[in-house]
């Protein structure tokens, strides 16, 4: 009777299933898994914690400080000028610079954080022996999207966490800015979720041929290298592989910098394209993978 | 009923053939063992019922269907050799997980894990991790999750590898009261305990099927004594064997254990005269059996 009490406990919520779809049941579940293994375990919470502790800095120091001089330069100072010259004008087209700023910073470091918290996803259960057993009660294709879906579960609860922060500087600065904030922030944390999947992906199929997080990131860096070489290569001597350049994860960044948003939705062909692949090699990969 | 056959099954590591086109169907009944020397190819077999790796040639089917087919989910149970539970989280979380997968809905899940644990006498451990308990605990955590939704095979790989005497009864305990539901095949070095719990053996060598019988036909018990003794001169007991009526030959296989051949037909009650020796001569003795042990059937 205690066990069955601590572990009604431990069941935060449950997902609504769709009847008639088992297979997607266990993806489900073992997504939703990934939630309780962040929320419920020492190295989850000190992820959150460390996540929590440089986002409150960059938010001090930079977001709220930052938006302070792109509100009072107004589109016409020198902030304006420096970011016109760097190819970022836009950014002070946002109701809300706060923002603006997130924007920013949420576009060029999220994806190095993303790689780090994703490497995981089922290297270090391989080498462990417990991916045996959960391939006694899901197949290989639940594991693989159940882990690549929890990870990305995983991203919107930081990125929620983080873009809520944000709302207290704005009210601080414009006790009306609700509505500006409330308008723009879907956009941000959709555009976001959408740069990120790529990189998510990338560390699911690095993470198949990997013993251990540290491993699959040492992958991802030998891969992401070669691939902009040899594309970067092709490219000079074939002028017409253009279209390489957007193989690389974050190739689309300059587009969204420039980007105010829903607009930058126009540009999410790219990333999805990309993970597409990234998820049809990875599945691949772990179909024919000694576990 | 077959509850698995394969043909020409062949696994190959680089250039090293684990297993070499191997023809096999098992039944469905009590424990099978599956023997063989280091390298002959017994974990590579389950690891590919299992669904954990792939073959290089040939197929298998199991109850039916391919290894790693989802129908074969709660069917098909494994305990895989060196396999461990996330030592970050409870077991009674992650085994529920697993009962969950297995399709079972929250409430049942929770009673399956309470009563797997049960079964192992674990159920105090729920809360903890696994990195909390000791090798011969794990092993039978190992097994509660085997137990899980009652399958119809179950494949182990060295079960009582490195266990005490406790924890091996525990697990052999476990295993001849789910007999009846389950078909276990096991795969173990420890040749006393499949004698215990299986009627058929598989042996293997390097990647082939040598035997597959009934331990009872590997030969005829009739004629043949095995005597395990404590402190004995073994010298004495022999001599005093082969003045025994019906003593045909003595053999000391190790320390204290003899293989003793008699005239069966001419003295059906040796094994009687045999303890009445032992009892007249005050010798202790570990154990008196008709046939020889498994692996003297097996490597002699």
């Amino acid at each position: 009777m205690c066990l069955r009490n601590a572990l009604t406990a431990a069941e935060p919520f449950e997902f609504n299933l769709i009847p008639g779809w088992p297979d997607v049941k266990n993806v489900f579940l073992i997504a939703k898994f990934e939630l309780v293994r962040l929320l419920s375990t020492r190295r989850g919470l000190v992820s959150i914690v460390a996540f929590a502790m440089v986002w409150l800095v960059l938010l001090y120091y930079v977001i709220f400080r930052a938006s302070r001089v792109l509100a009072q330069d107004g589109g016409s100072g020198l902030v304006s000028a420096v970011l016109d010259w760097l190819g970022m004008e836009r950014l002070t087209a946002w109701a809300v610079p706060e923002l603006a700023v997130y924007w920013f910073f949420g576009l060029m470091l999220l994806p190095l954080f993303c790689i780090s918290l994703t490497a995981d996803q089922t290297a270090s259960d391989r080498s462990r022996g417990t991916l045996r057993y959960l391939v006694l009660r899901s197949t290989r294709w639940q594991i693989f999207f159940g882990r690549y879906l929890g990870q990305l579960l995983v991203l919107l609860l930081f990125i929620l966490i983080s873009i809520v922060t944000t709302l207290p500087v704005v009210l601080y600065r414009d006790a009306g800015g609700l509505p500006d904030w409330l308008a723009l922030m879907p956009a941000i944390l959709v555009n976001l979720m959408i740069v990120l999947l790529p990189y998510t992906a990338l560390m699911a199929l690095v993470s198949v041929l990997a013993k251990s997080a540290r491993q699959a990131t040492l992958y991802a860096i030998i891969l992401w290298i070669a691939v902009w070489f040899i594309s970067g290569l092709l490219m000079n001597y074939f002028p017409g592989l253009s279209f390489l350049d957007w193989v690389m994860p974050s190739s689309q960044i300059p587009l969204l910098l420039r980007s105010v948003g829903w607009d930058a939705l126009q540009f999410a062909h790219i990333p999805i394209l990309q993970s597409l692949l990234l998820l049809v090699a990875g599945w691949w990969l772990m179909q024919r993978r000694d576990l | 009923m077959s509850i698995f056959s394969c043909q020409g099954l062949t696994k190959k590591y680089g250039s090293t053939l684990a297993l070499n086109e191997l023809d096999l169907d098992i039944e469905s009944g009590p424990p099978v063992a599956l023997i063989g020397p280091n390298g002959a190819g017994k974990t590579t077999l389950l690891s590919l019922l299992s669904g954990f790796i792939r073959p290089s040639a040939g197929q298998a089917t199991i109850l039916g269907e391919k290894p790693g087919s989802a129908s074969l989910h709660g069917k098909l149970s494994a305990l895989p050799q060196d396999a461990n539970l996330d030592p970050r989280l409870s077991i009674a979380r992650q085994l529920k997980h697993y009962a969950r997968l297995q399709g079972l809905s929250n409430s049942a899940a929770i009673d399956a894990v309470q009563k797997s644990l049960d079964t192992v006498q674990m159920a105090d451990a729920a809360d903890k991790k696994p990195d909390e308990l000791s090798h011969g605990m794990r092993k039978r955590i190992a097994i509660a999750q085997m137990l899980m939704g009652e399958p119809k095979l179950a494949l182990l790989d060295e079960p009582t590898a490195g266990l005490d005497p406790p924890n091996v009864k525990i697990i052999r305990d476990v295993i001849a009261r789910h007999a009846d539901a389950t078909t276990f095949i096991i795969s173990s070095h420890n040749l006393d305990e499949l004698e215990k719990l299986c009627r058929d053996v598989v042996f293997l060598d390097k990647g082939q099927l040598v035997k597959h019988q009934r331990i009872s036909s590997l030969q005829e018990q009739q004629g043949v004594l095995t005597v395990r003794l404590n402190d004995v001169d073994a010298d004495a007991f022999m001599q005093a064997c082969r003045e025994l009526p019906g003593t045909l030959n003595i053999s000391l296989q190790e320390q204290g254990s003899f293989i003793i051949d008699y005239d069966s037909d001419a003295h059906p009650a040796f094994d009687i005269r045999m303890i009445e020796l032992l009892n007249a001569k005050g010798w202790q003795y570990r154990n008196v059996s008709k046939g020889r042990s498994l692996e003297d059937k097996l490597f002699d």
